[in-house]
């Protein structure tokens, strides 16, 4: 049984074995209605969310529940860890650049200025014994964009797995995806991993969406996260910036293309990817060595370049490689 | 709580136990105070409703959350990963109401056991918050009424739109003419799906009803009470009135899955002054969604639960656009035949209507806040007895006109005045 619905600005789909009809369909429908609620609870974009409640109180210092509490800390915790490549305050600088319209801008120094003095994971102040939430500078604006498909992802995924289900595949917008168990008879659930670069952007017009495949990975009890630039950049003076900005330097990232992460839940892999887009394939590795990722993925921007795929414990045994990993182009 | 009392507080030593050094350093985390400021609340049936409300009261500076009390383990097991506690818990709800460090009680158990939940929880001198519908029947109704009327705590109703700051603004503009005369509200709450929840292995008769108790007459009072009591709330608020009758039609035309409750139900409510409320709710198709349309003489407001949109009434809406000029009209005569009106619906955009404030706050946030304030102050709630008898009593007598087939009247009940219905 396939289910989609749409939340949290992408398209949530449920891949379900089952024997019972009647009974998959209330577990979907109770699952697609635990993602809303994480949806109502994490919505930027809605003013009647908590996470909008916490922007408007923050200041102030305000208080919050323990669910939205845990996952705060969490991204700060991945903040802290990653010495701030993901940082859920880096909206003013997603703005200044135009990425919230869906297009792309080149930003005055002003307005640059201006964004940074709003942005940074260290502004922001927990305290577990209240579960407090304050922030040092009234312009802040907390976003859970980059870790909250995930989350919600885990969620339905506990929800399945408290009902029963013991072979499923959750699919969030194909940037996350989280497995339980494997469909009968297999290893785990197929994810291809495409290779972005080898697929330029017209291929999505064309109906050739995913490009060629790069690898094959049979996922199991699992999460798998992508991030990549392909459908998702500008170019502005003959550059190509992609839509990923680098909390640290307030500039898009240079030089990746995309990166694949593997990790135990969907919460760590759709933030442990921004973490490897920002760092890049050659500083990643020692920075997710000490997160829960298991293995990842790069592509770097560059067609000629030699070491284009870069993997990191990437699993050998459970990938079907083709021709682009082993002879490259 | 100033930050010097609370300094002072701290220097006698009272709160020293609850000091983070957050709060010392800060002048505190939100309002966060000393132990007598918290608000110690127990909740009777943590399911999903009570654990969405349950999430609310986590958000709220000194709110504790002391015990549950629930006949499904489940349901506790999942109240307690909420609070990341071992939070004590009850099967018998009156051992929770038998402790003493509890100052209100929240009830959000199936509507057939309201009227004992909350008759007990406010005999036991605490203040309580109750989901609504208010009571069953109009029995259990006048039941808890009664016992409001005598009880120590305060009653708030689980009818929170009467804390969104949208509604308040949509009834300013109605209270001060901007659509005329209110003549008529057609509610829909409409949905596709069989409002069914799963039920785990082993299933039994038993745990269906616990589980889906509102398809079940024993326990629930159907569309017109989960769903329908907020927009019917709704109408008495903008009518200022109670209605004074309804008629019903519905049945189980389309989910025949050995429910009871109906699947459509539809309810037409006629108020004094010659007001009239139709209430729709379908479970076939959801175009509609949850809305409520209020028509006025000179424009509409169509509220949801998130928002609302005012429209003006076209002024000359029965004029079409011209096709001949004056000229030719001379020239060729007009022709003489049946009336001929434009009446195709109105497809104009409209004008939002947001709050004073500037911000639409969640309708659940705002009630669980403004209950923890009544439990502090004493203060009686917005959404108070009268208004939630009011429609509570429009629930169970529009399930009435529904079951018995009948047409129901109201002045039995409203002891021969109208409650008041309004919010703050």
């Amino acid at each position: 049984m396939t289910q989609s619905r749409q939340a949290m600005g992408t398209t949530f789909t449920l891949h379900l074995y089952a024997t019972d009809v009647t009974r998959a369909d209330e577990v979907a429908e109770a699952m697609f209605e635990e993602i809303a609620r994480v949806e109502e609870a994490l919505s930027h974009y809605r003013a009647t969310s908590e996470i909008a409640r916490i922007n408007r109180e923050a200041a102030d210092g305000v208080v919050t529940d323990p669910e939205t509490f845990a996952l705060i800390a969490r991204a700060q915790q991945l903040s802290r860890l990653s010495d701030g490549a993901f940082d859920i305050t880096v909206g003013p600088l997603m703005k200044a650049w135009g990425f919230f319209r869906g297009r792309g801008q080149y930003p005055s120094p002003e307005e640059l200025a201006a964004a940074r003095a709003r942005t940074g994971w260290r502004h922001v102040t927990l305290d577990a014994a209240t579960r407090g939430v304050r922030t040092d500078h009234p312009g802040l604006d907390l976003d859970l964009g980059g870790i909250g498909k995930g989350y919600a992802l885990d969620r339905a995924a506990a929800l399945l797995r408290e009902a029963g289900v013991t072979a499923a595949l959750l699919d969030a917008g194909s940037s996350s995806f989280y497995a339980i168990g494997a469909p009968p008879d297999t290893d785990g659930w197929p994810i291809r991993v495409p290779d972005s670069v080898s697929s330029p952007q017209g291929g999505r017009d064309r109906g050739q969406d995913e490009g060629r495949t790069l690898t094959t990975v049979h996922l199991r009890d699992a999460s798998l996260s992508t991030s990549g630039t392909r459908q998702q950049f500008f170019i502005a003076g003959g550059r190509r910036y992609s839509h990923i900005i680098d909390p640290r330097t307030g500039a898009p990232v240079d030089g990746m293309a995309q990166v694949t992460v593997l990790a135990p839940n969907a919460t760590d892999s759709d933030a442990l990817t921004k973490v490897a887009f920002v760092l890049g394939a050659d500083a990643a590795p020692d920075v997710l060595g000490r997160t829960t990722a298991t293995a990842a993925l790069f592509v770097r921007d560059a067609r000629d370049a030699r070491d284009r795929v870069v993997r990191w414990r990437w699993p050998a045994v459970s990938e079907r490689a083709t021709a682009a990993v082993s002879g490259d182009q | 709580m100033n930050r010097r009392d609370f300094l002072q507080r701290v220097s006698t030593g009272a709160a020293a136990l609850t000091v983070s050094p957050a709060m010392l350093l800060g002048g505190g985390l939100g309002k966060a105070g000393a132990p007598s400021d918290q608000v110690r609340i127990g909740m009777i049936g943590p399911g999903s409703r009570g654990r969405g409300l349950l999430r609310r009261y986590l958000r709220i500076p000194n709110v504790q959350i002391v015990a549950f009390a629930d006949v499904y383990e489940p349901s506790i097991k999942a109240a307690r990963a909420l609070t990341g506690v071992e939070t004590p818990a009850y099967t018998d709800y009156r051992r929770l109401l038998d402790r003493p460090d509890i100052d209100a009680v929240h009830i959000a158990t199936p509507l057939s056991l309201h009227a004992e939940h909350v008759t007990a929880a406010l005999a036991s001198g605490r203040h309580v918050y109750g989901e609504k519908s208010l009571g069953h029947t109009v029995e259990h109704c006048i039941q808890i009424r009664d016992a409001v009327r005598q009880a120590r705590g305060q009653f708030q109703i689980g009818l929170q739109y009467h804390y969104a700051p949208w509604m308040h603004e949509t009834i300013r503009r109605i209270r001060a003419g901007e659509i005329g005369d209110v003549t008529h509200i057609h509610a829909y709450w409409h949905r596709n799906g069989n409002w069914r929840r799963p039920v785990p292995d082993p299933k039994t008769d038993a745990l269906e009803h616990l589980i889906n108790w509102r398809l079940y007459k024993a326990w629930s009072g159907g569309l017109f009470a989960e769903l329908g009591s907020h927009q019917i709330d709704f109408a008495n608020w903008i009518f200022d009135a109670a209605p004074s009758s309804v008629i019903a039609s519905g049945g189980i035309d389309y989910y025949k899955d050995g429910r009871e409750t109906y699947d459509n139900v539809e309810g037409i409510f006629r108020y004094p002054g010659g007001r009239t409320l139709v209430f729709s709710s379908i479970m076939t198709n959801q175009n509609m969604g949850a809305q409520t349309r209020i028509y006025g003489t000179k424009g509409t407001i169509v509220s949801t639960m998130a928002d609302a949109t005012l429209f003006y009434e076209p002024k000359a809406y029965n004029t079409i656009e011209s096709v001949s000029s004056t000229k030719e009209i001379v020239e060729r005569g007009v022709v003489t035949g049946a009336t001929y009106k434009s009446e195709l619906p109105y497809r104009g955009q409209g004008t939002a209507i947001t709050s004073p404030e500037g911000e639409a706050g969640n309708a659940d946030h705002q009630a669980c806040v403004a209950f923890v304030e009544t439990v502090r102050t004493g203060a009686r709630p917005i959404a108070n007895i009268d208004v939630a008898y009011a429609s509570g009593l429009s629930v169970a007598l529009a399930n009435k006109a529904l079951y018995d087939g009948t047409r129901a009247e109201f002045k039995d009940y409203l002891g021969g005045h109208v409650p008041a219905t309004a919010g703050r």
